[in-house]
């Protein structure tokens, strides 16, 4: 390929810029070298200790385990397709808003809280597929179907909330505001252990509620305060005037909140509100330490066994790489939903 | 380890205390018939200790707990795979047994006064199934055998444990000179003496050998004879329900009383037939124990040869212990304590009579 006459001058460019931004001076120089020596001797230890002394058995063998946790081999492919479709729906999410047909555009909000049911569906039982008990439940699955459902009941559930709080009826509005600051006054592992250890104790005898369902329902409720406050401050960006121009304009309330105020509050609070998705994926790994087999509950058992003792550092850089992994599927998805509704806001 | 922090966590009494309140002693039918009427025994296991309770590759809990959970399983129910198991924390394991969440807890639990008493957590427990206790590890080439032969040499240990305090006693009590070593984390105290900084390491035996089975050459080490403290851990039921308090009993037992006997889970058949009709067919307490005469299991609500089906699915507690932590595997723990009496131990089964 014949080079662009101005690669030349561009490398040149380039040189200068190194050697004003990191060796300007003798102590810069000193600065950049002993920075380097560290950085690439820390890289070279941990690139070392990766391919060469690290023992990956643990990782390979138990692959199974670590993605669909104790499901038996011959309904694996039921988390294999719930999984598929979860993936096949965020590429589509992901994809640039032009490639897309409307209807698909449209759809694509009922499409994601509906993955939920259909994963239910697909890994418990129904569709005359043979019913699979959820202590069977466990790994990355468990993990993204605690995330999916803490996110699909903490959201409406957040909005309700910041909505009542701004309620012109006293009795709502002190209600809501008591339960946002009790949940946000106590620590997340003290709820989850309240629901895992008390409501079993608290149900009519006979009665039993699944340890996913309690989980979920925890972490909902709990994420919920979080994110009450969040559509709260969007809320509060709107100017007054617009809810007096909704109301000149003879919308009812409930017309100015959905047509008015939501849509404008939901985008200011976007960021915030993707951060908590992030953070109830992270919240999920403490229900290893309530007896849950999700991703760090089913690494503890793995590593447990007596063939890989000794194999915590793998088994936690894995782990690494796999939350981190979801962490960027779920910021570029958020991402891509924030950059849709800018476009939408400005035509 | 972790999960010994949670004990401190604050809201743990004030959880047990609650569900200890919430459990009301009304007239119900015993866990015995609810096991056997469901077709599933739920047993709550640790889930993650080496030897004790942990995953396979295929999905499968396996350990000496576990094997405990299947012997029960095959005894009331005829199958040792028709068992749920729930991995419980420490924190956990109590409220699981009082809320029904579980019927059998087999999960490494030291038996105590307040473990048992109605005061306190309010269990029923089984036989114990491993005597665990404080031991101390050395270099194989040291050439220590006990611990006179220690003087005056350094141990490490985890800092602000009861481990740090028995060893303080056992070395006064002896008379025995050393100088402690803590660590506040198990991989630092392992790590300094895989490093040479100590001579010896304390910690509980059966810690002490999965933390050995990861180092580089767990061979050139040893866990001495010498125990320093009592930790007989048991499985445990729920108070107030004897009959089936009773049955997991003496299932334990029937494990344990089949290895003075000599029956073990490849001759069984052979010793039934023989007891049946063959040159046993005199002795009239083996055919009791293996349930061709008499009704001794009837007796407890299992069926009459509930031994011969807890052995045939696991085998007897011998077999069960080298299974997960005999000499060839990589949890190795000698028998000492947990050998038959016969051979010295403490396994003492009372008559099958």
């Amino acid at each position: 390929m014949a080079e662009s006459p101005r690669s030349g001058p561009r490398s040149r460019q380039l040189l200068l810029r190194i050697r004003r931004g990191l060796f300007a001076s003798p102590l810069d120089t000193v600065i950049t070298v002993v920075l380097a020596v560290l950085c690439g001797g820390g890289l070279w230890s941990f690139l070392h200790w990766v391919f060469l002394q690290a023992d990956w058995a643990v990782v390979v063998e138990n692959i199974r385990l670590y993605i669909h946790g104790r499901l038996p081999v011959d309904q694996v492919w039921r988390s294999w397709s719930w999984l598929g479709l979860l993936g096949t729906l965020c590429l589509v999410t992901l994809m640039p808003a032009g490639m897309l047909p409307r209807p698909v555009l449209r759809l694509l909000p009922l499409l994601w809280i509906l993955i939920l049911p259909i994963g239910l569906l697909l890994l418990a039982s129904g569709l005359g597929l043979e019913p699979v008990k959820s202590r069977f439940w466990g790994g990355l699955q468990l993990s993204l179907l605690l995330t999916l459902g803490t996110i699909l009941m903490a959201l409406p559930l957040g909005i309700l909330l910041a909505l009542a709080r701004r309620s012109s009826l006293p009795l709502l509005r002190w209600l809501t505001t008591g339960y946002i600051e009790i949940t946000r006054g106590m620590p997340l592992i003290a709820v989850l252990f309240f629901g895992q250890l008390m409501i079993p104790l608290f149900l009519p005898e006979g009665w039993t509620l699944n340890r996913v369902l309690r989980a979920v329902l925890s972490l909902g409720f709990f994420v919920a305060a979080y994110m009450a406050e969040d559509v709260r401050g969007g809320l509060q960006a709107i100017p007054r005037t617009q809810l007096e121009a909704a109301r000149s304009l003879g919308l009812s309330p409930l017309q100015t909140i959905i047509l008015v105020e939501l849509p404008q509050a939901l985008r200011t609070a976007l960021p915030s509100l993707a951060n908590q998705c992030v953070a109830s994926l992270q919240s999920t790994s403490l229900l290893a330490y309530l007896g849950l087999i999700e991703l760090l509950g089913i690494s503890r058992s793995i590593l447990g066994n007596p063939d890989y003792l000794g194999r915590h550092l793998e088994v936690y850089i894995w782990l690494a790489l796999l939350y981190w992994l979801v962490c960027i599927l779920m910021t570029s998805l958020a991402r891509r939903v924030e950059r849709s509704l800018n476009v939408t806001g400005h035509h | 380890m972790l999960a010994k922090s949670f004990k401190r966590f604050a809201i743990a009494p004030l959880l047990v205390a609650l569900a200890s309140c919430a459990t009301a002693p009304e007239e119900k039918v015993s866990l015995l018939e609810q096991v056997k009427s469901r077709g599933e025994l739920k047993c709550g296991i640790s889930g993650g200790l080496p030897g004790f309770s942990s995953l396979t590759p295929q999905g499968a809990y396996t350990g000496l707990d576990v094997d405990i959970c299947r012997a029960v399983a095959a005894a009331a129910l005829g199958d040792a795979d028709n068992v749920a198991y729930t991995p419980l924390t420490a924190a956990q394991r109590f409220t699981a047994l009082s809320s029904g969440e579980i019927d059998l807890l087999s999960r490494n639990t030291t038996q105590t006064l307040s473990r048992d008493a109605g005061g306190g957590n309010g269990l029923t427990f089984a036989p114990v199934v491993f005597y665990d206790g404080q031991g101390v590890l050395v270099r194989r080439d040291s050439g220590v055998t006990t611990l006179e032969d220690l003087a005056g040499e350094t141990f490490c240990s985890k800092a602000g444990t009861t481990t740090e305090r028995n060893l303080n006693d056992v070395m006064q009590a002896r008379g025995i000179p050393f100088e402690p070593l803590n660590f506040d984390q198990d991989q630092d105290r392992n790590q300094a003496y895989t490093e040479g900084r100590c001579a010896a390491m304390t910690a509980d035996r059966s810690s002490l050998n999965s933390a050995r089975s990861g180092f580089a050459a767990p061979d050139d080490h040893m866990i001495l004879d010498e125990v320093l403290s009592k930790e007989p851990l048991a499985p445990a039921t729920a108070d107030g329900d004897a009959r089936w308090g009773d049955a997991v009993r003496w299932v334990v037992y029937g494990l344990m009383a089949a290895e003075e006997l000599g029956i073990t889970q490849s001759n069984i058949d052979a010793r039934v037939a023989a007891a049946t009709d063959g040159e046993e067919q005199e002795n009239a307490a083996l055919r009791r124990f293996l349930g061709i005469e008499g009704d001794l299991g009837s007796k407890l609500g299992l069926p009459n040869d509930f031994v011969v089906q807890a052995v045939g699915a696991v085998g007897n507690y011998g077999e069960i212990y080298d299974r997960h932590l005999g000499p060839d595997t990589p949890t190795f723990i000698p028998r000492g304590l947990n050998a038959s009496f016969t051979e010295g131990g403490l396994h003492y089964a009372p008559p099958f009579n």
